[in-house]
């Protein structure tokens, strides 16, 4: 029986491991730190004159999490543009206001969804949720691959003084109340 | 020409309107082509760079997320503008996406292309090019849409100008029918002159001539009588003057002019002219009106004498001077005939005035040939006078015209000797007889010709007192003797005529020169005593003025006249020098002898110096010595000289 509850358990993690859209994922990683770049005071969000990108997963994503981390240097050689960057990996429970990050990245937090984007909000910093649900959470960016692929924004939370997107990007993204 | 500046004025306003329209439209085409077109063009670029401008960021995001569906969305988008032919857009230097509209193909040549640098977001790296192809239709239409609105506007302007050439040509055509109608104006006439109740200027203009034509035709009037009335006049004085030019006053006989005229009118014909001997005496003794009226009666007798003599005219020159013009000649024999037939009876002829009888003579000077006949019976007339024969007939061999023009000649000659400064004095020693010094010289005047050869005073003197010249070399030998004896102390004599002393400018002249040159103690005047002195009162005057001022007086050529002793006392003069005729001879002319004796004696008893001239050899000196003359003067002892420094 024993056996038995450990096999499903690790039966369960590798389904739940399994549910990421795996081109989303790639695109959301090459979009979101572009979209970063895109505000203004970014410059402002620099910890020790680089760019901290944390992404946060729950325990059973980190696979994923170090997949798009290592698709991200991949893709950037470690500098975002002209800023150089650094990729915190933060598990959901562990992400506190303490945490140290320039944006932030949520995989599938379940639980942790509201406060990561609250502590996100509470920084002033951009947070890009991989569901576009978690935008009704509070996050403020999420990308969706339909025809093409689709940036949402979350409107509650554009109104902050610490975020000032280029104006073109609030033209091509869909707002979501 | 007239009609020319009449028509000008509507003409060249028309013209001036015609030309400011040009200059308008001109105007209107250089704004239209040089402001407007190329504004219409810069607004079509400006519009398809705004459409770019719009567009950029869009596709600078699209290319920065790399989301290149997008940018295909896009320009299709972008294509649904008409205006858009094509968009292109560039990651970098690589295509990324051309789209090109339907429209592409048929509209690339009249199209423009529009590039603009495609920026990344929030940065000024460029990232690509976005390439859009606008097309010129818009353009063309603005343009086709002006150039109608323009051709519309100047054809309406057009219009209008001519509209306002019509209506000026119309409100100046008054003054062109006012024009006309005083065309035919004139004085006499009175014209209607239209327009003279219109109320404006031209109005104004047509009353302005009515008043005038009327002023006018007033004066015409007055004029008129006045011309009338002073042509009447003139006619009258015409006729008078005709009278008067052609009519002697006194003797109504034909004058000079009309004997001039009837000798033009004639190449035939002779003429006597004839001279009343001595009428001068007549007038003197009897008076002008007397003379005037011996005159008429003269002319009545001569009148009388011709009158059934057609061929013959009667005329009276002037004063004395009457002529019998021969319209044809006749026979030489007949001349003569009446010339001496004429002097025969004007001497047996008697005329009375107030109980005088008065008798005439004549003389006669003819000329037998038309041409030059009056001065050619002067001539006759002259040198029967001199020769004081009663008639004389023109002939070549009278010699009379060479002479008049060797007189002539010698009047430029002393002209030119007066302005060149030849006229000199020579001076001659008169050598005092009991000393043998010089006591005196003679100032003689000399005449240098162009080749330097001195010319004696005989030779032009006489001309020089005709032509008026005498003054001038008198005082010319007045102001050249003094300056020469200014500083020579020594006696010097200067030869003055009755002339000279009778003209108060001669006579001031010698009283300022005398007193300029200090040499009123030295000089002695010769008065010739041959000439005839008439006025004895002047001639006492001057010498007693002159002795006033320290002068001495001598009197020249004493004993070649009629002598008057009597007078000769009353003139209280220093000198006689005793005339050369009868001192040439004195050697063995008995009868000089005894004159020159009386000369000398009588000289004597008044204390007055006696001075032979003409003492040419040494017998004559002698007896000037025997008979106690007190000064001899003559070739013998010394010629005239330049300088009195040569003796």
């Amino acid at each position: 029986m024993k056996k038995i509850t450990l096999l499903l358990l690790a039966l369960i993690t590798i389904l739940q491991a399994y549910s990421y859209d795996d081109v989303l994922l790639k695109a959301q990683a090459s979009i979101f730190p572009k979209i970063m770049l895109l505000d203004k005071k970014i410059e402002e969000k620099l910890i020790d004159g680089e760019i901290i990108y944390t992404i946060v997963y729950d325990q059973q994503d980190h696979d994923t999490a170090k997949e798009i981390k290592k698709f991200i240097d991949e893709n950037n050689n470690g500098f975002f543009d002209k800023y150089a960057y650094k990729i915190n990996l933060v598990k959901s429970s562990e992400l506190s206001s303490l945490t140290q990050t320039s944006a932030i990245y949520a995989l599938i937090t379940s639980q942790n969804s509201k406060k990561i984007a609250n502590i996100a909000k509470e920084k002033g910093i951009i947070s890009f949720s991989y569901d576009i649900n978690d935008l009704k959470n509070g996050f403020l960016f999420s990308l969706m691959l339909e025809k093409s692929a689709v940036l949402y924004l979350n409107k509650a939370n554009l109104y902050t003084n610490k975020v000032d997107f280029v104006v073109s990007l609030l033209q091509m993204v869909k707002f979501v109340d | 020409m007239k009609n020319k500046n009449t028509k000008s004025l509507s003409t060249k306003i028309i013209l001036s309107i015609i030309l400011v329209f040009f200059i308008i439209i001109f105007v209107i085409f250089a704004v239209f082509e040089k402001i407007n077109k190329e504004a219409f063009y810069n607004i079509e670029i400006e519009k398809a760079n705004i459409i770019a401008k719009t567009i950029e960021p869009l596709m600078a995001l699209n290319i920065y997320l790399g989301m290149q569906n997008k940018i295909e969305q896009f320009s299709l988008q972008l294509l649904e503008n008409p205006d858009i032919l094509a968009v292109r857009v560039f990651k970098n230097d690589k295509i990324i996406n051309d789209i090109k509209s339907k429209e592409y193909e048929d509209n690339i040549n009249n199209s423009f292309v529009i590039k603009k640098s495609i920026l990344q977001p929030n940065t000024d790296k460029k990232i690509g090019t976005l390439v859009i192809v606008y097309s010129n239709q818009n353009y063309k239409k603005l343009i086709d849409e002006y150039t109608k609105w323009t051709a519309s506007m100047l054809f309406a302007l057009g219009v209008v100008f001519l509209l306002f050439g019509i209506y000026i040509k119309k409100l100046l055509s008054p003054l062109r029918t006012i024009a006309k109608s005083l065309k035919h104006y004139s004085p006499n006439k009175e014209i209607e002159i239209p327009f003279t109740s219109a109320n404006n200027e031209i109005g104004l203009i047509s009353n302005a001539l009515n008043n005038m034509q009327q002023k006018i035709s007033q004066y015409s009037k007055k004029q008129q009588n006045i011309n009338n009335y002073l042509e009447e006049k003139v006619n009258e004085k015409t006729l008078e003057l005709r009278k008067q030019l052609y009519i002697d006053n006194l003797t109504e006989l034909p004058n000079r002019f009309s004997l001039l005229n009837d000798i033009s009118c004639t190449d035939d014909g002779a003429l006597l002219i004839i001279n009343i001997d001595d009428f001068k005496e007549i007038n003197d003794f009897f008076g002008h009106i007397a003379g005037d009226d011996i005159l008429k009666k003269f002319s009545c007798k001569l009148k009388g004498m011709f009158e059934n003599e057609h061929n013959i005219e009667l005329k009276r020159l002037y004063g004395d001077e009457f002529a019998l013009f021969f319209m044809q000649k006749p026979s030489l024999e007949h001349f003569i005939k009446t010339a001496k037939k004429l002097i025969y009876t004007v001497g047996e002829m008697i005329f009375f005035h107030e109980n005088n009888e008065v008798s005439l003579r004549i003389t006669i000077g003819g000329a037998y040939e038309i041409e030059k006949v009056l001065e050619k019976a002067d001539i006759a007339l002259k040198s029967a006078k001199k020769q004081q024969k009663p008639f004389l007939l023109y002939n070549e061999n009278l010699n009379i015209e060479k002479q008049y023009k060797s007189n002539m000649e010698w009047v430029k000659k002393l002209k030119k000797a007066i302005k060149q400064d030849k006229i000199v004095p020579y001076f001659q020693p008169i050598f005092d007889n009991s000393s043998d010094e010089i006591a005196s010289y003679e100032c003689l005047i000399r005449l240098i010709d162009d080749n330097d050869k001195v010319i004696g005073p005989y030779e032009f003197l006489t001309i020089a007192k005709k032509s008026r010249l005498y003054s001038s070399l008198t005082k010319i030998m007045i102001e050249k003797s003094c300056c020469k004896f200014e500083h020579i102390n020594c006696d010097f004599s200067i030869n003055l005529s009755a002339e000279d002393i009778i003209n108060p400018k001669i006579v001031e002249y010698i009283k300022q020169k005398i007193k300029k040159h200090n040499v009123s103690n030295r000089i002695i005047f010769e008065i010739l005593e041959s000439e005839n002195i008439e006025n004895y009162e002047k001639i006492s005057y001057f010498i007693n003025e002159m002795k006033k001022l320290g002068c001495r007086v001598a009197i020249d050529d004493f004993g070649s006249g009629y002598s008057n002793f009597e007078h000769l006392l009353q003139l209280n003069i220093d000198y006689i020098k005793i005339d050369g005729t009868l001192i040439k001879n004195l050697d063995n002319d008995l009868n000089a002898q005894v004159v020159v004796q009386t000369i000398v004696d009588f000289a004597n008893r008044l204390n007055i110096l006696t001075v032979a001239e003409f003492v040419h050899n040494k017998a004559v000196h002698q007896k000037v010595k025997n008979l106690k003359i007190d000064r001899t003067q003559g070739f013998f002892l010394a010629e005239p000289q330049k300088n009195t420094n040569n003796f």
